[in-house]
């Protein structure tokens, strides 16, 4: 089977590619229904983020294995903006009491793993991970 | 008949805008046409929308069903169930993101508040202990110094000695305040019935206590309920013009249920408020109780006093992992 995508984002469409890929990944991996549409969700947010601040990026999804656990990777990438300050803006809808804690504080909330880097001017990358429980 | 207000504050939530339920209703009509991801990333939207406009999750269920009766009246129902689920969750992710805001909000809260109550546990320990034992050795030293001294000094450092009585009983004042040793040694029953007679002492208040435990609680639970009686019987004391109050606890079905009343004036909202400046104040109250699943009610008894009571479940709150006792 098929176990890494690679989805250019620039639009709802590739959007719409990069869950649905996703979804198809995850599903033979063998996740919950409920959990497909939570890392459809991840990926919702995670390529909006794309296509909002960076206009495009891409966005990979690939098999992931540590040891006996296997789930799904997702890395985001982009040459946008960049974040200032991330670790402000992933605390946003809890501490800041502004934002409705969707974005990329969302998709944290909703993976098992996520890293993120970010450098001004150069761009974001984030990966992360959910394992089959 | 006592009329119970409930305190904890209710949210508000909005039904869906008729554009956007009209919206909702097309693009289940459609997703069920085509089966895509398209549809299902509409859906996704739709609730990203709905969210932002402060609608709840039950007003995407109550849409969700209108949208369901529209679109039945011309899709076979065979077909339309798994697909209408499957657009419903969709439409719900955005509901669940939040969801896990608060769960991760709410631990963040009750590990702050362990936190601060291990502070003012070994803060308080401190005072009582070290601090004290530095007072004795203070009395030792001038007892002392006084033995070299000509006898017609020694009346000045009898004043000396008086002072630091007074100092000494200022600090345990201060220690029980922060936390009782006997919250953590006895349990809470003990430290009410001691606050109790302290408050008998210090307002005139006869303070009749009713427990009936038969064991301790979970740690959260114990310091919780002993800082509402603290807080309130304060309040009672210094605000109330009460010449009783009753604490009256017990433990049924898995709950404890908790009340003070008393039969003054009643320690109206405003003062207990604004008694928030040095104890938790009744927001604190409802907030600490809230973050163990449990609800606090305030009832005027009309004229005669005010009442407030606490229900926590128990079983939730069995691990609730306040840090042990530490000195």
């Amino acid at each position: 089977m098929q176990t890494e995508v690679l989805i250019r984002v620039q639009s709802t469409a590739d959007i719409v590619t990069a869950r649905q890929h996703g979804r198809e990944i995850a599903a033979r991996l063998g996740f919950s229904p409920s959990d497909l549409t939570i890392i459809a969700t991840a990926i919702s947010e995670i390529a909006r983020n794309i296509v909002e601040y960076a206009r495009e990026g891409e966005v990979s999804i690939s098999l992931a294995e540590d040891g006996s656990r296997t789930g799904v990777q997702i890395i985001a990438r982009d040459d946008g903006p960049g974040i200032a300050d991330v670790r402000a803006v992933l605390r946003d809808g809890i501490t800041t009491g502004s934002g409705l804690g969707l974005g990329l504080p969302g998709a944290r909330r909703l993976m098992d793993e996520f890293d993120i880097a970010s450098q001004l001017g150069k761009g974001t990358t984030v990966v992360m991970r959910k394992w089959i429980q | 008949m006592t009329a119970f207000t409930h305190v904890q504050p209710a949210t508000a939530a909005g039904a869906l805008p008729g554009e956007l339920l009209a919206a909702y209703t097309e693009g289940l009509r459609e997703y069920l046409a085509r089966r895509d991801e398209q549809g299902l990333l509409r859906a996704y939207e739709i609730g990203r929308r709905a969210f932002g406009l402060g609608s709840g999750v039950l007003d995407m269920a109550a849409a969700h069903s209108r949208a369901l009766a529209a679109v039945l009246e011309t899709t076979p129902r065979a077909e339309v169930a798994a697909a209408a689920e499957a657009f419903l969750c969709e439409a719900l992710g955005p509901f669940e993101v939040t969801h896990r805001t608060f769960r991760d909000a709410n631990t963040m809260l009750r590990r702050l508040n362990d936190m601060l109550e291990d502070q003012a546990r070994r803060l308080a320990y401190t005072l009582h202990d070290e601090v004290t034992q530095t007072l004795a050795a203070a009395h030792l030293r001038l007892a002392d110094v006084a033995a070299g001294l000509p006898p017609g000094v020694r009346p000045a450092l009898g004043d000396v000695r008086a002072v630091l009585d007074q100092v000494e009983e200022q600090l345990r004042e201060l220690s029980r305040d922060l936390r009782p040793t006997i919250l953590d040694d006895l349990g809470l029953v003990p430290a009410i019935r001691f606050l109790a007679d302290s408050a008998s002492k210090r307002w005139g208040i006869a303070v009749h206590v009713a427990a009936f435990l038969d064991r301790r609680l979970p740690p959260s639970v114990e310091t919780v309920l002993y800082r509402i009686a603290q807080e309130t019987l304060c309040n009672v004391g210094r605000h109330a013009q009460a010449t009783q109050a009753q604490v009256w606890l017990h433990e049924r079905n898995g709950r404890v249920h908790y009340s003070i009343r008393d039969d003054g004036t009643g320690f109206d909202a405003a003062a207990v408020a604004d008694s928030g400046r040095r104890g938790l104040g009744l927001a604190g109250i409802e907030e600490r109780v809230a973050l163990l699943d449990g609800t606090v009610r305030i009832a005027d008894r009309g004229g005669r006093g005010t009442e407030i009571a606490v229900e926590i479940p128990l079983e939730s709150n069995d691990d609730a992992g306040e840090c042990a006792a530490g000195r």
